[in-house]
């Protein structure tokens, strides 16, 4: 594999949170490469700083030391106005939980960030048509977030990251408010986009059965990886 | 286009609370307009009375005049002047002032005496609209005159009453005679009320014995000069005498007049910083609930001015909602201002530095009774809505989005 594949590069990151007088470590020198088309989940307890590392790579937050690289971009050398560009065009976000905006329908949250990008409505009403169709949502087009359940909106968060064409998708624990069956369902599309369209994901968990889907699995425990491992098949 | 979509859907999530700021904000408006066109119309009338019962917009004394206001300050070659405004077209008559003593039946007072070019003055002033009793002067009647309400209250008389008027003529003799009554003026001003006595200027002659020269010239400008400009023209066909605009003339009123506006600002904004209040505390609540959302839109790509225009948008469509209903409801009310007004002669009627002002108050219809409420009111909720837009155009993403 060439380095042009490369998608993410963190190197040596460091995240020192002040709270009040108490320095919290959350991470302590991490190293982490993801490359185009893989299904990365990165476990471990609670606390070790999974939200963290991805809030790094979504550049939302700043490290306290360190590098984060997109595409070989490096963030901290990015402004204000790149950096928001960035995650509206390279990366797409799923949340835990409220995700979508509440006054837009399902199909409006959907579309958001390519009109964003300025992509043209009849492109942007095929692409939300097509993944709606291959998340089972159609007929969902019209509805409001409230007027959904968790794992349809979930799903919608999905296809609103997916629309925008980003080099990856960061997902932090996408399936904590949702029950198993509907987890289940959430792991099986995002793994068919993984494999049919080659969508590149990076998701924190702590459930089991979502790590047996992954091909990739990055065990972090207090900031660190500690394990890195891939699965063939 | 889904900022604004956005926005517009955002107005009715809190319904209560977006009506309750639209309705406050038509109120204030509505009422804003009522009274930029009331203080306006009161401003035009007070102008308007000034300039067509008084002053006339230019006026021709001579030099000694100010200083000396006697019958011997005269214009000696009035009648050339006049000759020449007609010539340029420009509207003016000459008036001859004197001063003496009025008695009616048993009581005298202090009068100024104004003779009138009865035929030429009504192309310079409308003082002829104000008799209230009897009649305006008339040409073919010599002995009768008009006198201020004021002042036919002082000396008991009415119209067809007997009125005695007593002078030193020019040339020193004694001047005295007897007049009828012929009408009572009211509302040309509080001096003339209260000592004015008008004749012909044929009368005033033989009074005084005054057989040439004139103590003033009233001048109106046509509609397309402007004051200083039609002063200036005057200047030329009269340089040996003094020119003076009416806010020369009357300068603390024109002041007044110019000052008027800039205080009906300051009443506008006082008004609408109660709104701002209402609008600033409303988009802070708004803004404060929907936190998290708004730092999804920031992680998702909205960049800062996006987030700015959805919040922005929001305030704008509220404010225009007001806007518009503001404008429904104050056209009956501007209607009622324009058409029949406010009559003020059930409250004892207006008088405002010496001006009297018609017994009904009007308001006025012109583009500025609309555009200066409606600017002022768009710069306090522009400034309102700044900041908790502000806040969240620059809200940190990572800490909305962790706010529970
Ligand atoms: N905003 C913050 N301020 C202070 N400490 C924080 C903040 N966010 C996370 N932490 C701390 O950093 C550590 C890592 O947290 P986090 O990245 O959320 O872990 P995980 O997602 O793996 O549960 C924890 O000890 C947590 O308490
Ligand atoms: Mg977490």
């Amino acid at each position: 594999m060439s380095t042009s594949d490369v998608i993410v590069a963190v190197e040596g990151v460091t995240k020192i949170y002040q709270q009040g007088r108490v320095e919290v470590r959350a991470l302590r020198g991490l190293d982490l490469v993801v490359r185009a088309g893989e299904l990365t989940a990165l476990y471990g307890p609670s606390g070790s700083g999974k939200t963290t590392l991805l809030n790094l790579i979504g550049a939302l937050d700043h490290p306290t030391s360190g590098r984060v690289l997109i595409e070989g971009r490096h963030l901290g050398a990015l402004s204000r106005r790149e950096l928001s560009h960035l995650r509206r065009d390279r990366i797409g976000f799923v949340f835990q939980a409220y995700n979508l905006i509440p006054v837009l329908t399902a199909y409006e949250n959907a579309e958001t960030v390519m009109a964003l990008q300025g992509v043209e409505a009849g492109t942007r009403r095929r692409r939300v048509g097509e993944l709606f169709a291959e998340m089972g949502l159609e007929g969902m087009e019209d509805r409001r977030p409230d007027e959904l359940s968790g794992g349809q909106q979930q799903r919608v968060a999905i296809a609103r990251a997916i629309a925008a064409g980003p080099a990856v998708v960061l997902a932090d624990e996408p399936t904590a408010n949702v029950d198993s069956e509907t987890a289940e369902r959430l792991l099986d599309i995002m793994g068919k986009l993984n494999e049919d369209h080659g969508v590149t994901f990076i998701f924190s968990t702590h459930d089991p059965r979502v790590m047996e889907r992954a091909r990739r699995l990055v065990r972090i425990v207090d900031g660190r990886v500690d394990g890195d491992g891939t699965r063939e098949g | 286009m889904s900022i604004l979509r956005m926005a517009w859907r955002n107005v009715w999530r809190n319904r209560r609370r977006s009506l309750v700021t639209v309705a406050a904000t038509t109120l204030a408006f509505t009422v804003m307009v009522l009274y930029s066109s009331l203080v306006q119309g009161y401003l035009v009338a007070m102008e308007r009375n000034l300039l067509d019962l008084e002053l006339g917009d230019v006026q021709v004394h001579d030099p000694r005049y100010q200083d000396d206001p006697s019958l011997y300050s005269s214009i000696a070659d009035a009648s050339e002047l006049l000759a020449r405004f007609d010539a340029k077209g420009y509207a003016a008559s000459a008036r001859l002032l004197g001063f003496g003593l009025g008695a009616g039946a048993d009581a005298s007072a202090g009068v100024q005496i104004q003779g009138i070019d009865v035929v030429r003055d009504r192309r310079v002033s409308r003082i002829y609209e104000r008799v209230k009793q009897g009649r305006w002067l008339d040409p073919g009647a010599p002995h009768e005159v008009v006198v201020g309400s004021q002042l036919a209250r002082t000396l008991v008389v009415k119209p067809g009453d007997e009125l005695i008027l007593l002078s030193q003529a020019a040339d020193g003799s004694t001047a005295n005679d007897i007049y009828t009554v012929r009408g009572v003026l009211q509302g040309v001003s509080e001096a003339v009320d209260r000592v004015g006595v008008f004749m012909t200027d044929a009368a005033f002659r033989r009074f005084f014995a005054f057989p040439e020269g004139a103590h003033e010239i009233i001048l109106r400008r046509p509609p397309d000069m402007d004051v200083d400009a039609f002063a200036a023209s005057v200047r030329e066909l009269a340089p040996n005498e003094r020119v003076q605009t009416w806010r020369e003339l009357a300068p603390t009123l024109a002041s007044l007049l110019d000052s008027a506006r800039s205080i009906m600002v300051v009443v506008f904004l006082i008004v609408y910083v109660a709104i701002g209040i209402l609008i600033l505390n409303a988009m802070l609540m708004a803004v404060f609930e929907r936190i998290r959302e708004f730092g999804v839109l920031k992680a998702i790509g909205y960049a800062p001015g996006q987030v700015l225009l959805v919040i922005l948008g929001e305030c704008a469509m509220q404010t225009l909602l007001a806007i518009v209903a503001g404008l429904l409801l104050a056209w009956p009310g501007l209607w009622y201002l324009t058409r029949v007004g406010i009559d003020m002669g059930k409250l004892g009627g207006m008088a405002m530095m010496g001006v009297v002002l018609d017994p009904i108050w009007r308001g006025v219809v012109n583009p500025s009774v609309f555009t200066m409420p409606l600017v002022t009111l768009v710069a306090i909720v522009g400034l309102a809505a700044a900041y908790p837009a502000a806040r969240a155009a620059w809200i940190s993403p990572i800490r909305a989005i962790q706010h529970r």
